[in-house]
């Protein structure tokens, strides 16, 4: 069971090289963002100098953490909607691709259930393709606290207690993790209904998976005057952004206020996994997400493709 | 004989339409059966059932297992080519070996790669299928297949689209490389005429039904093909034969459970070939 999962899962990044290109692919920009600044802050080095030696001397360690954990946080959140909208599309096309190029009864002839198969594409969008990411974002942060480091060591300033020491990289990381993680615990429903539309769409499953989630809650409120679809499919994905936006703004405010941005000065601290874990909705959403997946390989297992 | 397939009352309905009509047929271990049809007859939804890729009515039993419900223990001791069942284009032929190695109980790595090494693919082990030709993906799919230990073998038109040259090797292999006393073969396919001379076993099926299922000794014992021509043939006529065309200018008839004394008087006996023999079922059930 586990040894077929793993040779499922390795065949799902065989065929779905984007897992590695996508975040890759943003992280290296994002890198090349970080020299190009650098590089044109160069051209004005005395104003630079007096930076780096202010930034030297103002401020105290937990202000100087605050700053560079926020500049770090930043770039993970670029990777995480490109990996977020990567896994749409992997999701849709998990189930659909292989039986657009008819080699569904191929993979059928080997002694592996539809259960096995299914669960693996669900596992690879919930978990593998997260924590590829999530790797991808450490390898970012890393690459551009060591340009940064390099540029700082070439203007003069000690690099080490500039951005180092001041780093909670663990903390970070950490947090980053468990974020990602949950995140796709609380999203789970979503990557089941793509699942279930990529196993069920005879075409198009993009627009098959779409039109519901926009129309339901539009004719639900238009007929029944009711909010359930509305609060179930948007709440889930715009509470995320507005909690990740109040982080936002406590970063913004730190000049002011720097003790409301609990989580950027120690963000494995600000995570609760207690109270994510007890959340009700959270259990409904996994109970609707395993429903889906079911469904799906009911649908691999039954549905005759001749 | 032990039974390896076991069919009773086995149907499948679409709709209105009965693909598969009250089948019932034995395939006994170390046998090549051939299933011979018309486009239609419901040769593929057959195997299917078979192989537990679809549900169906009555019973079915495959190396004393039920393939619907058992479909994972099953393809451990099955394997099966079908025109419909293409190897992903995206795979790289290493990448497909490590694949089914690491799923499959019975693959033997060093068996496949031994008759990799007989073909063309060897030197492509990192080309993806889609930059293969057709010949060299099914040179592939045999290889993967031949090295599996499996008791039952399922082609279903395995040599479609595949020139002739390659068609006669594919079956070449697949009788030394794959065949031995303990495998079973299952083969359906519509050139008859190149697997007639390695079938130990035959059925025909037409519309969802079997219209003649035979060991190959007896039907040459059971069918008997006369050329004859004038008074002659309105003699032969007269005995019933269940087919008759017509061949520079001398009648050709076909005759079931023949009277092989009376019909030598009448002119030339021969062994009618599978492609005569099912055509004249065919157009006889059509009839």
């Amino acid at each position: 069971m586990i040894a077929n999962q793993i040779a499922l899962i390795r065949r799902e990044l065989w065929e779905h090289r984007s897992i590695f290109v996508t975040p890759i692919a943003i992280g290296l920009i994002l890198s090349l963002g970080v020299l190009v600044t650098e590089g044109m802050l160069a051209a004005h080095t005395a104003e630079v100098n007096i930076g780096i030696a202010a930034a030297s001397n103002v401020g105290d360690e937990s202000h100087r953490s605050t700053i560079i954990n926020g500049l770090l946080f930043a770039p993970s959140v670029i990777i995480f909607i490109g990996m977020s909208i990567l896994v749409v599309f992997y999701s849709l096309d998990s189930l659909y691709a292989e039986r657009k190029d008819k080699s569904i009864l191929f993979w059928r002839s080997l002694p592996v259930t539809d259960a096995e198969t299914v669960i693996s594409k669900a596992l690879t969008g919930a978990f593998v393709i997260p924590l590829v990411s999530f790797a991808a974002i450490v390898a970012t942060q890393l690459i551009s606290m060591i340009l940064t480091s390099i540029w700082i060591m070439i203007e003069g300033g000690n690099a080490i207690h500039l951005i180092w020491a001041p780093a909670s990289l663990a903390s970070l990381w950490a947090a980053t993790l468990a974020g990602m993680l949950s995140m796709s615990l609380w999203l789970a429903p979503f990557l089941g209904w793509f699942l279930f539309v990529s196993a069920f769409a005879k075409r198009m499953p993009l627009l098959l998976a779409a039109l519901p989630i926009i129309m339901l809650p539009m004719l639900e409120n238009w007929i029944f005057g009711s909010r359930v679809f509305f609060d179930a499919i948007f709440l889930r994905t715009v509470e995320p952004i507005l909690e990740a936006k109040e982080a936002a703004a406590a970063t913004f405010e730190l000049s002011e206020n720097l003790h409301i941005s609990s989580f950027i000065s120690d963000p494995w601290q600000a995570i609760n996994l207690g109270s994510f874990f007890a959340k009700p909705d959270l259990w409904a959403g996994l109970i609707v997400s395993a429903v889906f997946i079911t469904a799906a390989v009911y649908v691999r297992r039954y549905r005759d493709e001749s | 004989m032990t039974n390896l397939v076991t069919a009773r009352g086995v149907s499948k309905q679409f709709g209105r339409v009965r693909a598969v009509d009250d089948i019932s047929f034995d395939i006994g271990k170390g046998r090549i059966m051939g299933l011979i049809g018309p486009n239609g007859a419901g040769k593929t939804t057959l195997l299917k059932a078979l192989l537990g890729l679809t549900d169906y009515d009555g019973e079915l039993s495959v190396l004393g297992l039920d393939p619907f419900k058992q479909r994972k223990e099953l393809m451990r001791n099955i394997c099966f080519i079908a025109d419909v069942a293409v190897l992903p284009r995206w795979i790289t032929v290493s990448q497909l070996l490590d694949f089914v190695e690491s799923v499959h109980p019975n693959f033997s790595r060093d068996k496949a790669e031994t008759l990799l090494k007989k073909t063309k693919v060897d030197k492509r082990r990192n080309s993806r299928i889609r930059e293969l030709s057709k010949g060299m993906v099914t040179q592939l799919h045999l290889s993967i297949i031949a090295a599996i230990d499996a008791k039952l073998l399922v082609l279903d038109e395995p040599t479609l689209g595949l020139d002739i040259i390659f068609r006669k090797e594919f079956y070449a292999n697949l009788l030394s490389d794959y065949f031995d006393e303990e495998r079973t073969i299952l083969v359906t396919t519509h050139q008859v005429e190149e697997i007639e001379n390695i079938l130990t076993d035959i059925m025909f099926i037409n519309e969802g039904r079997i219209i003649l299922n035979s060991t190959m000794d007896s039907l040459a014992d059971s069918y008997v093909e006369l050329m004859t021509s004038g008074e002659r043939a309105e003699k032969a006529r007269k005995m019933g034969p269940i087919a008759e065309r017509e061949i520079f200018g001398k009648s050709v008839m076909l005759f079931e459970r023949p009277d092989r004394d009376r019909l030598g008087d009448l002119g030339e006996l021969h062994t009618p070939s599978v492609a005569d023999l099912f055509v004249a079922k065919i157009k006889g059930a059509a009839a």
